[in-house]
């Protein structure tokens, strides 16, 4: 391996990380408020609302992540009649795929985390007064947060690693330049490259949740 | 206003299980009442109907002259709301709110209910917290407290929003025996302030001593009831002797 080359290299194939943590940003942002939704839909006393939750999370956690990728830049289109009006950027379409599947398994981590709440929370908060609204936002989902935060971490190194499936869908990012270069330059540097790069990222995701379980310890 | 609590005829059924068979009973202002019995006889969900933790099936209940319950059809949402408003509850797993500082299990609910201003709140807090002994933990987690003061917390928290009324579950059956006795102490100075109160409990010895009066349950009825001497002195019931000696 020779430095210069990776100098030389490292400057496109940081470009092409850019995509990566812009999907990231992009999908963390707002697939951890529509998991919060979903998981308040799934407990909701309104039967249809609960039925749409849980179906919604089943068809997302059944299917490959690739396949919802490929439905949302390749599928939509297609629809008879409606499909010319679904054709969308493949960053937005594939930024949508995620967002859908993530806000479905981040839903299922909530719940999880809900469930471990002793139901003594509930009726303290209850006999003192408390709303169920006021209870929810200000004993209930400190707690559930908290409960969920080491697989909220877990989820987001995931979704660092499942960023590079915006290969499949010809979305240029780190992989893509990194594939790019090892064809080209006969060499595989670039893959060894883009894999610091990817452990990097992750690094700095580890450290930061680090720090928040220990700011969130309670103790 | 005669009576804090007036319960009438009051049944619960949880589907089949007939949990309290139509118990009628009154406690005056200033009263302490233990509730003693045996495991499953109904005390937890007698006092937990009176807060509205259990929806009744029948009877009616009062707390300081207003209807919560009449003949099984509740008041609206938010009368329920302001009535129970005046009972504090204790329980046995205290339910402290892991989450905050001791100060801060203090302070949410009066703070979210408004209806005192911030310095008002604080001032109380940090009264009610020297009064249980514990002005030294204020800015701790829950967690790092003891079984003792865990409830002791509980209790000042059941205190900030001036209840007339306070109930307790098995305030001390959670708790190691060598810590039964900082509750109970604390438990004892509201008698002595003239604190409304119904306290579910095992410790017979304390319920003696600081009750007015003693209500034995049994198979959800109140079987037997009166001042701590005749209860303990010269029960009339068979099963509460029974009772009494296996306590
Ligand atoms: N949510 C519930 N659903 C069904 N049955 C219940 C429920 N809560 C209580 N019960 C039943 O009601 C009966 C009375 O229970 P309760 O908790 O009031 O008794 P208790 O006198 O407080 O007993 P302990 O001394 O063990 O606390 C028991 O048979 C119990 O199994
Ligand atoms: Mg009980």
């Amino acid at each position: 391996m020779d430095i210069d080359y990776i100098i030389r290299i490292s400057g496109p194939m940081l470009e092409g990380a850019r995509t990566t943590v812009l999907l990231f940003l992009i999908v963390i942002v707002l697939s951890i408020p529509l998991g919060m939704v979903v998981t308040l839909m799934a407990k909701s006393t309104l039967k249809p609302l609960a039925w749409i939750a849980h179906a919604y999370i089943y068809v997302m956690r059944g299917t490959p992540l690739l396949l919802q990728l490929f439905f949302f830049c390749f599928g939509l289109p297609q629809i008879p009649v409606i499909g010319e009006y679904l054709v969308m950027d493949r960053f937005v379409a594939a930024s949508l795929g995620f967002i859908l599947n993530y806000g479905a398994y981040f839903a299922e981590i909530f719940r999880g985390g809900l469930l471990s709440i002793d139901k003594g929370q509930h009726e303290a908060a209850k006999v003192l007064g408390l709303s169920r609204w006021q209870t929810l936002r200000k004993v209930i989902l400190a707690q559930m947060f908290r409960v969920a935060l080491p697989a909220v971490a877990n989820e987001s190194i995931t979704l660092v690693k499942d960023t590079a499936l915006l290969y499949a869908v010809a979305v240029p990012e780190l992989l893509n330049f990194a594939k790019t270069a090892v064809n080209r330059d006969f060499t595989v540097t670039p893959f060894v490259v883009a894999g610091v790069i990817y452990l990097l990222m992750t690094l700095v995701l580890t450290l930061f949740f680090k720090l928040l379980e220990k700011r969130f310890k309670f103790e | 206003m005669s009576s804090m609590i007036e319960v009438r005829q009051l049944k619960k059924d949880f589907g089949s299980l007939s949990v309290l068979n139509q118990i009628s009973f009154d406690v005056k202002p200033g009263e302490v009442v233990a509730v003693i019995g045996p495991s499953g006889s109904g005390k937890s969900t007698m006092l937990r109907s009176l807060v509205h933790l259990e929806e009744v099936t029948g009877g009616s209940i009062s707390i300081c002259g207003k209807a919560l319950v009449e003949d099984g059809r509740y008041a609206s949402t938010a009368n329920i709301r302001d009535i129970t408003s005046r009972m504090g509850m204790v329980f046995q797993h205290f339910n402290l709110f892991p989450h905050l500082s001791v100060r801060d299990n203090l302070e949410l609910a009066p703070r979210t209910l408004k209806r005192e201003s911030v310095q008002q709140i604080t001032a109380k807090s940090r009264e009610l917290l020297s009064k249980v002994g514990l002005s030294d933990k204020a800015d701790v987690y829950p967690s790092t407290l003891s079984g003792g003061q865990k409830q002791r917390v509980a209790i000042a928290r059941a205190m900030m929003l001036s209840p007339d009324i306070l109930l307790f579950d098995e305030p001390t059956s959670a708790l190691d025996p060598e810590l039964t006795g900082e509750v109970l102490r604390v438990i004892r100075q509201l008698a002595e302030e003239n604190m409304t109160m119904m306290i579910v409990t095992h410790e017979m010895s304390f319920a003696r001593d600081v009750a007015d009066r003693v209500f034995f349950m049994d198979n959800g009825d109140i079987a037997e009831s009166g001042t701590p001497e005749e209860i303990f002195g010269s029960p009339k019931l068979e099963r509460t002797r029974a009772f009494l000696m296996r306590e």
